[in-house]
């Protein structure tokens, strides 16, 4: 037995396949939800790179805040847990049942939406991003590394971000409305993860408590990366609370899991 | 040695629900101090269940069949006592288990609703890693026997209840479970495709050889397929035995039909029968019950003091009996405990 219970990857990818399948039925919504995600930092770049002009703020020039900002596009749109707000559904509803039925942990379940989401979801976000970046010109200038490490970053910032809406997700067990929780994660990701600003121009106090608090490390921290606004040690430092928060994430998924299942099969769906 | 397919012995499940009283005062109160209340759902239920039977459990709403499935499929955990299915514990949900079960739901769907059914099919064979030519062959066997073959490439979200269903039973039939639990598999179905989905039912049982338990408000649903009963009421099992004792051993009483003859109808129809009640009263048609002992002396009074054109001694229907049981109206039984010395 893993975390997960028995692992079951044929089952899994099966259920990413179909999922696809089924989404693929819906494109124009779900291209509508994530032209949704992508407004806020869209407004952002538009309101950086006309405050910058023809000079500089925070030491970014126009051209880098539009690069920074399409890149941010990106990684929020790649980061974005949107099973998060699906998992309390299923608890709620009943469904949860024909999950635990099955030979196969339910995690998976979620990982295959969450997978398939993510295709369906780049399918729009990719191309209007090349677009955007043709007509806008930005700029970026890697560090050298940079790429690998931001792509790194990447993937963490999404497990992270996963698993930590998963376990606030998961008190759906408990509270009815738990997703209230989720909406207030999302509030300080737009403020502390980069999208109202990159943390590196937050004002002081709101900067230090971005440094430490795992939002940055959903979104902003592999863009800072890419777009070479971090020295090596920062970037070592940010690695290191990454992964540690992380870790806190997944310890507190697998616990609230355990305690809500205990707690399902004692009262029933 | 003799091995039941499911054996359960004092099974009890208690929920702890939490209990307030109406009003803003009280909501607030309950965040500090909750106050919950233990409601038996399930109180010490025992029985055994061989190989390839098929068991209708059978009980108003309420009584705890859905409960009993659930622990019995794993789903929850009991409060006190044990269970086995197909040789595993149901509550510890190993995967070898949940690989030798199957629960379909009346009022559930497992289907993926944008996609045609065959794809769903699919995707469960893969999760229960069917080798893909015993998937071809039990998918095409299934789908024969409910005459399915059209409706495996259009989505399911277009489906009928009744095609649903269909589609819902070989979505929990794929894996070839050795044990099946049917909840409410005819719940608002028509009369034909009821009749159809029974014919299945019986059909994959016979073929099969799985252990199947059956939950079911359509007690025609419970006559055409099994042969032996569980009556759960109020939590607690009432009577287990075949169908037929059934009638007799709740209901110990007859239906007398009568039909007088056309001209002295009204007035002869006021007449008192000792020994019989009379349930209804109509157009010159009398139905009696009698205890099943007095039958033959009250059917000689009847003859006797009416016009009889025609007269027919009857069990009572099913539905009557059950509806006696769930009323809590046990005539000829002194109280509950003389039910389970029956069984």
């Amino acid at each position: 037995m893993t975390p997960l219970g028995t692992l079951n990857h044929r089952g899994g990818w099966a259920l990413v396949k179909s999922t696809w399948t089924s989404w693929l039925q819906y494109r124009s919504f779900f291209f509508l939800l994530a032209f949704g995600w992508m407004l806020p930092p869209l407004i952002y770049l538009f309101v950086w790179s006309a405050a910058a002009g023809a000079g500089q703020v925070g030491g970014l020039n126009r051209g880098q805040f539009v690069g920074y900002y399409l890149i941010l596009i990106l990684v929020n749109q790649i980061t974005y847990a949107q099973t998060n707000w699906t998992v309390g559904d299923v608890i709620r509803s009943g469904g949860l049942n024909s999950w635990l039925l099955r030979p196969m942990p339910p995690l998976y379940n979620v990982l295959s939406s969450e997978l398939a989401g993510k295709v369906v979801y780049l399918a729009f976000v990719v191309p209007v991003a090349a677009a955007l970046a043709v007509l806008l010109r930005p700029e970026v200038h890697p560090a050298p590394g940079g790429v690998p490490l931001a792509i790194l970053a990447t993937v963490l910032a999404w497990a992270l971000r996963f698993f930590w809406g998963l376990w606030i997700a998961l008190l759906a067990f408990w509270a009815t409305r738990a997703d209230a929780l989720l909406a207030v994660q999302d509030a300080l990701v737009f403020l502390l993860a980069g999208v109202v600003a990159p943390v590196p121009l937050l004002p002081a106090a709101l900067r230090a408590v971005a440094a430490y608090l795992p939002f940055r490390y959903m979104v902003g921290f592999p863009v800072e990366i890419v777009t070479g606004q971090l020295h090596p040690a920062e970037i070592a430092t940010g690695f290191a609370l990454q992964v540690a928060w992380l870790a806190a994430a997944l310890i507190l998924a697998r616990r609230v899991w355990r305690a809500g299942l205990r707690r399902y099969s004692a009262i029933g769906g | 040695m003799f091995q039941p397919q499911i054996a359960v012995e004092s099974l009890t499940k208690i929920y702890r629900v939490p209990q307030r009283p109406p009003g803003l005062a009280a909501a607030i109160a309950s965040l500090f101090r909750r106050t919950t209340q233990d409601v038996p759902a399930v109180r010490d239920v025992s029985f055994t269940i061989a190989s390839g039977e098929i068991v209708g459990l059978i009980g108003p709403n309420g009584a705890g069949k859905t409960t009993t499935l659930k622990l019995l499929s794993g789903l929850l955990h009991p409060t006190s006592g044990s269970a086995r299915v197909a040789d595993c514990t149901p509550w510890e949900r190993r995967p070898e288990f949940l690989r030798r079960i199957s629960m379909v739901l009346g009022n559930k769907s497992q289907m993926i609703w944008d996609i045609p059914p065959l794809d769903t099919f699919r995707v469960l064979g893969e999760i229960y890693a069917v080798p893909p030519a015993e998937y071809r062959a039990t998918l095409d066997e299934l789908v024969a026997l409910l005459e399915m073959e059209e409706l495996l490439t259009k989505p399911v979200r277009n489906f009928s209840l009744g095609e649903r269903m269909k589609c819902e039973l070989v979505a929990g039939l794929l894996h070839r479970p050795a044990v099946l639990f049917l909840d409410e598999p005819t719940l608002g179905l028509d009369v034909s495709m009821q009749t159809r989905l029974r014919r299945f039912v019986a059909e994959y049982n016979r073929r099969s050889g799985a252990t199947v338990i059956l939950t079911s408000h359509y007690m025609a649903d419970v006559v055409a397929l099994c042969p032996r009963v569980i009556v759960i009421h109020h939590g607690r099992l009432i009577y287990d035995g075949g169908l037929s004792r059934l009638a007799a051993r709740l209901a110990p009483f007859k239906l007398l039909r009568v039909t007088l003859g056309e001209a002295e109808a009204e007035a002869e129809a006021e007449v008192e029968i000792e020994g019989a009640e009379v349930i209804e009263r109509e157009n010159g048609r009398l139905t009696l019950r009698v205890r099943r002992g007095n039958a033959p002396a009250v059917t000689a009074q009847v003859l006797q003091r009416l016009p009889v054109a025609d007269l027919t001694v009857e069990d009572p229907p099913l539905e009557a009996v059950i509806d006696q049981i769930y009323q809590g109206d046990l005539t000829g039984f002194h109280n509950l405990s003389g039910l389970e010395a029956a069984r």
